[in-house]
């Protein structure tokens, strides 16, 4: 239950130092726990990411090459068009992330904060954007805007469209598509989290609607900046859109000289790292932006006297533009990648001059019945679920450890170094960051101890939850930014144990971001493609490999079939999530961010 | 093993039944496997190596990778010359790059020659592959350098070539799948493409008979041999080596090559055999007469600057 008597909030830092010490104490992270948390973040984190870094300079010490010390990688790095790379990666991350975080608080404001129609809908088409696999939306754009395509052949002609999608243009608008889910997740759960008496406060203090939207705004700067540094971290790391639509375009990003470096064999390990140095600088500047942006405020807005905020009634206009703009919205990120599953997995040879075009579901059955074992889906669906639930139960409780860290009050090294670790881990590329993986675990001394982790599904399962915990840990910071020690302190207070208080205070306002967590971490999980490519317990297929296989072996009907399945199954998951959260938690933990109508 | 061969898992099944060695396969696309062979240099954990091109074994070879082994089958005079002179790697089937595939219900003009595409008819008509995405796509534009000016001028000549061609509005789409599909929405009318890949495009069509897309395919002078390849690791334990020779005879045995026919019907299994008294699949045309090898010690190590010069150059 949530108590109700908190104490006011101690706001010096004085008190903010003691309360932190207290927190972390009481709520059982003793000394011990915090060294086994370092720990785990070295081997998940820092050895990967720092090991790969280094092989720019020592190429020997991996036997990429004859040098024990060399600065030729960076030479070859920089000798191409990196530097126009740069600036147009900066340009890109920057650009997709600020459409992402305006659109992911419209979204957020108008599900969170509204009458709007179709809530619930709104939010889980958030869920799907997120699942959507990056290779339909564009795939669904092309067979819309080919010559040829299906504009082209029903007479209208979007030659203006084409050239301004095969451009900057469009290389923004997928990627602010594909972090739109990130923002949204990190905003509406703070949103929720802030009660509606800031924005009473404002009123009765005279301040109009705009002067009360800029407080909430200035009250989410965490969750904001949150969203704006992982869509960015994101976005600059992007490989798929830097080697297609950004290279069918000629705008090149700083990820494809490392694309370059990767895709003919010997592979170039020591370019593609001397180019993560560049990422890792470009998450840096992030980080600088987003602590210039906080520096020593408080945003500890939720206490157990935080009231659920009412709904507003949006007037018949504005009920109608949002719907409108929300439903243009979903058209736009996943209206098209639905079109191009359909047309690819329902319908025979849709777009083509092959034979019929008849309606079909044999394609799904061919997948279910496993009657082809070269498409058979349920034993990867199976494994991939299995270990995407184990990653998001781990990436979550680290997730809320990380995010309590960095929102610490006060200037902390560690939390600085973790913030810029796990933003790194990000902008390097899934390629990039699971080849580390393999130099820090395929090392022969760890053979020789009989520890030979590569290959296994453990491995793998490290390798999920170190690409899941950046944004994790990004989607919990602006909840756990809010939560007042005063909470925790009364908790014990009225006499109970650091865990029992840390139970029933801390966790029934976290139960919601939490859950928003586990099944981002999930979803991501289940399609993670580049660490499963290369982490791969031989024997266990997992889900994103199948289907790649299956799609080039030309497949293309079940492949999709396979792809629209196991998006379903997501969902599904993610709606019985919800589910037995209204049906089995308690009434109080479900007041926290409820907002009434 | 490391396999991105499409009738690996029923290989290896059939293997094991066969001799009692149990095989763990990790199947996956060129790209991934090549990616972990190369971050494990220092720790390979591998035995066999199975891909198309042979130009990656080359590089793995001179870096004193690859254990050399000649299995005791006599290949014919395609394979022969695709051995190695060092046997560090074993090539057990081959396809050609590139096959160009043409809808003859759009277009009656034939191309002979590659100089042909640049002709008026062909105009806007033909498209390829792009390097940087499609494996096989860099061993077709080095063929065409080698043809055209043998290993000295080769990469001057190609470049004036493919310049040409770009002038003449050759369109380039990612993969071999991207380019069949062009040539099915009329984008296109001739594809340059992987020959397994253009004879599987013709079993589909015939399976779906249309009027409007009738495809053909024709093997201009002079085709470029992209061998299936399996390269064993020397750095691993004896026993794991002889295993490894072990799968290399199997494969190159009629029973096999049998496997190697059905584990794919309409993708990799459409290769053509260079293992003697193996027939192709009906489907295949016939083995093209004119046909090069390419010197993979030469033409691998170009593969970076090769395809950058195209990403420049001709995708604009």
């Amino acid at each position: 239950m949530v108590v109700e008597t908190a104490a006011a909030a101690p706001n010096t830092a004085r008190f903010h130092g003691r309360a932190d010490r207290m927190w972390m104490t009481l709520s059982g992270f003793r000394a011990a726990p915090i060294a086994l948390f370092w720990v785990v973040i070295v081997a998940l984190l820092a050895l990967p990411v720092l090991l790969f870094l280094i092989v720019a300079f020592s190429p020997r010490l991996f036997d990429q090459g004859p040098e024990w010390f060399t600065l030729s990688a960076f030479q070859q790095a920089f000798s191409g068009s990196l530097a126009v790379g740069i600036v147009n990666s900066l340009f890109v991350g920057v650009a997709s992330a600020v459409v992402a975080a305006v659109v992911g608080f419209a979204v957020a404001w108008l599900v969170v904060r509204t009458d709007v129609p179709f809530r619930r809908l709104w939010s889980g088409a958030m869920f799907a954007l997120l699942l959507a696999p990056s290779y339909l939306v564009a795939l669904g754009w092309e067979r819309l805007l080919e010559p040829q395509g299906v504009l082209d052949t029903s007479g209208i002609h979007p030659d203006a469209v084409r050239t301004l999608f095969y451009g900057p243009f469009g290389v923004v608008f997928v990627l602010a598509i594909k972090g739109l889910p990130f923002a949204y997740l990190a905003i509406s759960s703070a949103l929720r989290g802030l009660g509606e008496e800031f924005e009473d406060a404002v009123r009765v203090h005279g301040g109009g609607r705009i002067a009360a939207t800029r407080v909430v705004i200035a009250l989410l700067a965490p969750a904001i900046w949150s969203a704006l540094a992982i869509v960015f971290a994101e976005s600059v790391s992007d490989f798929g859109v830097a080697a297609t639509l950004a290279n069918d375009a000629h705008f090149p990003v700083a990820t494809y000289t490392l694309f370059n470096s990767v895709e003919a064999f010997p592979i170039q390990f020591p370019v593609a790292a001397a180019v993560g140095w560049v990422l890792m600088g470009l998450a840096g500047i992030a980080l600088l932006a987003q602590g210039w942006a906080l520096r020593s405020r408080s945003y500890r807005v939720l206490s157990g006297r935080s009231r659920p905020a009412r709904r507003i009634h949006l007037s018949p206009g504005a009920r109608r533009g949002a719907f409108g703009g929300l439903t243009l919205l979903l058209m736009l990120g996943l209206g098209v990648p639905v079109f191009a599953a359909v047309a690819a997995s329902l319908i025979d040879n849709l777009g083509t001059l092959l034979g019929s075009h008849g309606l079909t579901l044999s394609n799904y059955a061919d997948v279910l019945t496993n009657g082809d074992v070269r498409y058979a889906l349920l034993p990867p669906l199976l494994y991939s679920a299995q270990a995407a639930a184990i990653t998001a139960t781990i990436a979550v409780v680290l997730g809320a450890v990380v995010a309590r860290l960095l929102t610490r009050s006060g200037p902390h090294v560690s939390a600085r170094l973790l913030d810029l670790l796990l933003l790194t881990a990000v902008a390097l590329p899934g390629i990039v960051f699971a080849a580390g993986y393999i130099f820090t675990y395929n090392q022969p001394v760890l053979s020789h101890i009989g520890l030979r982790l590569y290959g296994t599904t453990a491995l793998l399962i490290l390798g999920y939850v170190a690409t899941a915990l950046p944004a994790t840990s990004r989607v919990l910071v602006g909840t756990v930014s809010q939560v007042q020690d005063s909470l925790f302190e009364a908790g014990r207070v009225h006499g109970s144990s650091a865990m029992g208080a840390w139970l029933r205070t801390v966790l029934p306002v976290l139960a919601r971001p939490l859950i928003t967590a586990w099944l981002l971490c999930f979803g991501a999980t289940l399609f993670e493609l580049p660490v499963s490519e290369l982490l791969l317990a031989p024997g266990h297929e997992p889900l994103s490999v199948a289907i790649t296989h299956v799609l080039q072996g030309y497949w293309f009907s079940q492949g999709t079939a396979m792809e629209v399945i196991s998006v379903l199954v997501a969902l599904a998951v993610v709606s019985l999530a919800w589910g037995l959260f209204r049906l089995l938690a308690p009434h109080g933990w479900q007041r926290v961010g409820r907002v009434n109508a | 093993m490391y396999s991105a061969q499409g009738y690996d898992s029923t290989m290896t099944k059939a293997f094991t039944k066969a001799t009692g060695i149990p095989v763990q396969l990790d199947d996956d696309s060129t790209g991934p496997l090549l990616a972990k062979v190369q971050a494990e240099e220092n720790n390979p954990s591998w035995d066999v190596l199975w891909v198309d091109g042979d130009t990656a074994f080359a590089a793995l070879d001179q870096q004193g990778q690859l254990l050399s082994y000649e299995p005791a089958v006599q290949l014919n005079a395609a394979g022969q010359s695709l051995v190695p002179a060092d046997h560090s790697y074993v090539p057990v089937s081959t396809t050609v790059m590139a096959s160009v595939i043409y809808n003859s219900a759009a277009v009656s003009a034939v191309p002979t020659r590659y100089a042909d595409l640049l002709g008026s008819q062909y105009t806007g008509k033909v498209g390829m592959n792009d390097p940087s995405q499609s494996g096989p796509t860099f061993p077709f534009i080095a063929g065409l350098m080698n043809q055209l000016g043998g290993e000295s001028n080769g990469v001057a000549a190609g470049e004036r070539c493919l310049t040409a061609l770009k002038a003449n509005g050759l369109h380039v789409f990612p993969t071999n799948g991207d380019t069949l599909h062009a040539l099915e929405t009329g984008q296109i009318d001739y594809g340059m493409i992987q020959s397994s890949a253009a004879t599987g495009e013709l079993l589909k069509a015939a399976a779906q008979p249309s009027a409007a897309y009738v495809p053909k395919i024709v093997n201009l002078p002079v085709s470029t041999l992209l061998p299936g390849v399996i390269g064993i690791d020397k750095n691993r334990p004896t026993a794991n080596q002889a295993e490894a020779e072990a799968f290399v005879n199997y494969v190159t045995s009629a029973a096999g090559q049998a496997v190697m026919q059905t584990g794919d019907p309409t993708g990799d299994s459409l290769f053509w055999p260079i293992v003697p008294g193996v027939t192709a699949l009906p489907g295949l045309p016939s083995f093209p007469t004119s046909y090069q090898k390419l010197n993979p010690y030469f033409w691998g190590p170009k593969e970076s600057e090769v395809n950058n010069w195209f990403d420049t150059n001709i995708k604009s």
